[in-house]
């Protein structure tokens, strides 16, 4: 496992305190573009993803991993789809206790 | 005109005549009690006086005027015992054969006693001063009022044989000597009869069955009917009684060996317009008159049957006596009764939360909405019979929920029936009568044999409970008294790590312990993993015992059939891990198969038959290291000399990672570091 480039996991919330760090992320796809994706963070939030999609057709959650380019927007390298079945209230927990007293675990 | 009230009657009710129908007269009527109308009446027999007290059933004769002081009554039906050296008489029946008359005779005050000093006052003329027991001096006066004035404490009690009277003089001594020496007395205890012919009143009540005397030397006794009494008055000093009830329950016919030879039994529940309940027995012979007879929901009129202290360990109505109906016994049939007065069925609910507080093993009545359904678990008794146990979870507007367990036969129909019903989210509620508390976890209320269930009765406080459903309930959550600990979804169980078992001892108790793991399957022993079982039908349910060979064929030892196929079942051994240790576990037929995800028998053929070692290391290595959540029953058990802990796989569900989740935040948040 390559933990060379660690990212840290964000909802929207957190997103603006990790400007210009790789951040990891999961969104729930309002609208896809060339370009750019608008998409729902998981405490409702909306965040623009910039990149190129890949071909594949997304699903309705997606990560990105990328870095956070201000504090509504990641510029995207890695996407993967999670599927149209997912935990929106557990990823935010998750979230929540990784930059909060357990921060020390994840990074 | 002049009317012979029976003389000597007094004397002869007092010395237990309850046969007697004697002719008395009202000297005076009182009213007693001050939260319940009870009369007391003075009556007389022309001679000698004495308090009787006025059952409630016929308190509207005297508010009616339909019995007023003079009137002279024809006792029909009257009870006497004795209550702290006092005779209390209780009049239940009676006739008013002349509404208004003189004081006949020269009754005088005071009971019969063995006292020579009232027995020599036999003739008082009126105004003559007679002497108590007590040596006072007391003036008679015809009507007289409370003889005691001042103290009144008399209870209002129902046609209850134990009554504290008031008014008797003093304490005098136990009257009654049977062979008395006062010769006043005619008659000793028992059934002997006053042949009250010579004094027959002038006017019969036409209703009333006349005495039909069998003549059987010097013992006559009364064979007309009985009069009707509450079930609540029902004793065993009593004399002829009938009661009018309807079959709430009836028993199944059981057989039995003991030291006096094979016999059998069944019992049945009865229940009068008044709420009370009672008992009946019949063993041998008399079961085979009555057994076709009883059908529950039918009203029957029954008599002359014994009455004995009820059997607290199998009878749970509430009262102290229990009916064994005999040859002499009567149940006859009363068709016309059948939508009267009489409920079907009475029931003493009490709520959810009051179970919680409630003493183990006591019985109690309830009434919740059913909200879940488990599966029906064959559970093996310590008897070696097999038979089956199921959950169904109850709440009620207490706000609490129960466990309640279904055995035997009700697993499969009342339980399936729920089943079907919450499937459907139609929530039903579910009556039940007789159930009994269990601490095993928590408090949860079980099935005995004497128990009944209702699904969906029509009765109001079953209205009452949909309709708290369909407002609130529906929505409600309710705390389980049923559980300990860690409520995690719908399902209240005990989470636990592997070493957690051991280091907590789990399965030591008498009793077994039930949590659920979350581990993953680590090695499977390829040795035996399933058996050889019995596929015959015993009732809705297979045998499963194991089969021997019996040459080409295979023999049960439960069933005593030999059958050419067996089935085959898991009998799967294998070990499980967490992250903090591991264990070995057993898995039968159900879990087996869900962990396999091949029926038992085809990884057997692929064992034995096609003897294909390569497809069946295969499939168990492709089953090894998944995650599953275990619910596991962990006891202790003797092996030979030894105890080992035995760890039983009752279910393994695949793991729901989002409720999994869900739990272990809930986890997270209680954590605490220090």
């Amino acid at each position: 496992m390559d933990t060379s480039n660690p990212a840290i996991l964000v909802n929207g919330n957190l997103l603006p305190t990790h400007v210009r760090k790789r951040v990891r992320t999961v969104i729930q796809v309002l609208n896809s573009d060339r370009g750019s994706v608008i998409g729902k963070s998981t405490d409702d939030q909306q965040l623009v993803i910039k990149g190129s999609p890949p071909s594949t057709p997304l699903t309705k959650f997606v990560e990105v991993i990328g870095i956070a380019d201000s504090d509504k927007s990641i510029q995207a390298e890695i996407w993967t789809n999670f599927g149209d079945n997912f935990d929106a209230s557990s990823f935010n927990q998750l979230c929540q206790l990784a930059n909060g007293e357990y921060q020390h675990l994840f990074l | 005109m002049s009317i012979n009230l029976t003389p000597n009657s007094i004397a002869a009710i007092n010395g237990g005549d309850l046969n007697l129908k004697p002719l008395v007269q009202v000297l005076d009527i009182k009213q007693i009690g001050t939260s319940q109308e009870r009369y007391r009446l003075l009556i007389s027999d022309s001679v000698s006086t004495h308090h009787a007290m006025l059952a409630t059933q016929l308190n509207d004769r005297v508010k009616t005027g339909r019995v007023k002081k003079g009137s002279v009554v024809q006792l029909i039906d009257y009870m006497c015992s004795d209550v702290q050296n006092r005779r209390i008489v209780v009049v239940l029946n009676m006739e008013t054969i002349v509404l208004d008359c003189d004081i006949i005779g020269n009754p005088k005050l005071g009971d019969m006693t063995a006292q020579k000093t009232v027995s020599n006052l036999n003739s008082a003329q009126p105004g003559r001063s007679v002497y108590d027991n007590r040596g006072n001096m007391q003036s008679f006066r015809p009507a007289f009022n409370a003889q005691n004035p001042g103290s009144n404490n008399m209870q209002g009690l129902q046609t209850n044989p134990l009554l504290q009277s008031q008014g008797m003089q003093g304490s005098h001594p136990m009257l009654m000597v049977p062979n008395g020496s006062n010769g006043v007395l005619r008659s000793a205890t028992g059934k002997n009869n006053n042949n009250t012919q010579t004094y027959a009143p002038t006017v019969q009540p036409p209703y009333q069955p006349p005495p039909s005397y069998r003549n059987q030397g010097p013992i006559m006794k009364n064979e007309a009917p009985a009069r009707v009494i509450p079930i609540s008055a029902l004793n065993p000093y009593q004399g002829r009684w009938a009661i009018k009830a309807r079959v709430t329950a009836k028993g199944d016919l059981r057989r039995y060996n003991n030291a006096k030879g094979d016999g059998k039994v069944f019992s049945f529940d009865l229940l009068d317009s008044d709420g009370g309940e009672i008992r009946a027995t019949c063993f041998n012979a008399v079961v085979d008159r009555f057994y076709d007879v009883i059908e529950v929901g039918r009203v029957y009129l029954i008599s002359k049957g014994g009455l004995k202290p009820a059997q607290k360990n199998f009878n749970h109505l509430k009262n102290e006596w229990e009916i064994f109906l005999e040859a002499a016994s009567t149940v006859d049939l009363c068709p016309e009764e059948d939508g009267g007065s009489i409920p079907q069925q009475q029931f003493d609910f009490k709520p959810i939360s009051e179970i919680e507080s409630a003493e183990n093993n006591s019985i109690l009545d309830i009434i919740g909405i059913v909200i879940s359904v488990n599966p029906s678990v064959p559970i093996l008794r310590k008897n070696g019979m097999e038979t089956q146990r199921r959950t169904v979870g109850m709440k009620d507007s207490s706000g609490k929920s129960v466990e309640l367990t279904l055995w035997g036969d009700f697993c499969n129909k009342e339980g399936q029936n729920l089943q079907e019903l919450v499937d459907s989210e139609m929530f039903p509620v579910l009556a039940v009568k007789t159930g009994k508390v269990s601490d095993f976890t928590g408090k949860s209320v079980g099935t005995i044999s004497s128990t009944q269930l209702f699904i969906n009765p029509d009765i109001p406080e079953a209205h009452v409970l949909s309709d708290w459903f369909a407002r609130i309930g529906q929505n409600s959550a309710a705390v389980s008294i049923s559980r300990d600990l860690v409520p995690s979804g719908s399902k209240n169980e005990i989470r636990k790590t592997v070493s957690q078992i051991k280091e907590e001892g789990l399965g030591r108790s008498d009793k077994p312990d039930w949590v659920t793991v979350k581990a993953t399957i680590t090695y499977f022993k390829l040795d035996s993993f399933c058996y050889p079982a019995c596929p015959l039908m015993i009732g809705d349910r297979q045998c499963n015992k194991k089969a021997t060979r019996s040459g080409t064929r295979w023999v049960c030892d439960r069933c005593s059939q030999e059958f050419d196929e067996c089935d085959y079942r898991y009998l799967l051994q294998f070990q499980i891990q967490d992250h903090t240790g591991l264990a070995w576990v057993t898995a039968f037929q159900e879990s087996g198969e869900e962990i396999m995800g091949y029926p038992a028998k085809e990884v057997y053929q692929l064992k034995h038959e096609a003897q294909d070692e390569a497809r069946l290391s295969d499939v168990f290595r492709s089953r090894v290291f998944y995650p599953y959540l275990f619910r596991l029953k962990i006891k202790e058990e003797m092996y030979a000399d030894e105890t080992k802990v035995k760890i039983t796989v009752v279910r393994a569900d695949k793991i729901d990672y989002s409720s999994e989740t869900r739990h272990m935040l809930d986890t997270i948040s209680r954590f605490r570091r220090y």
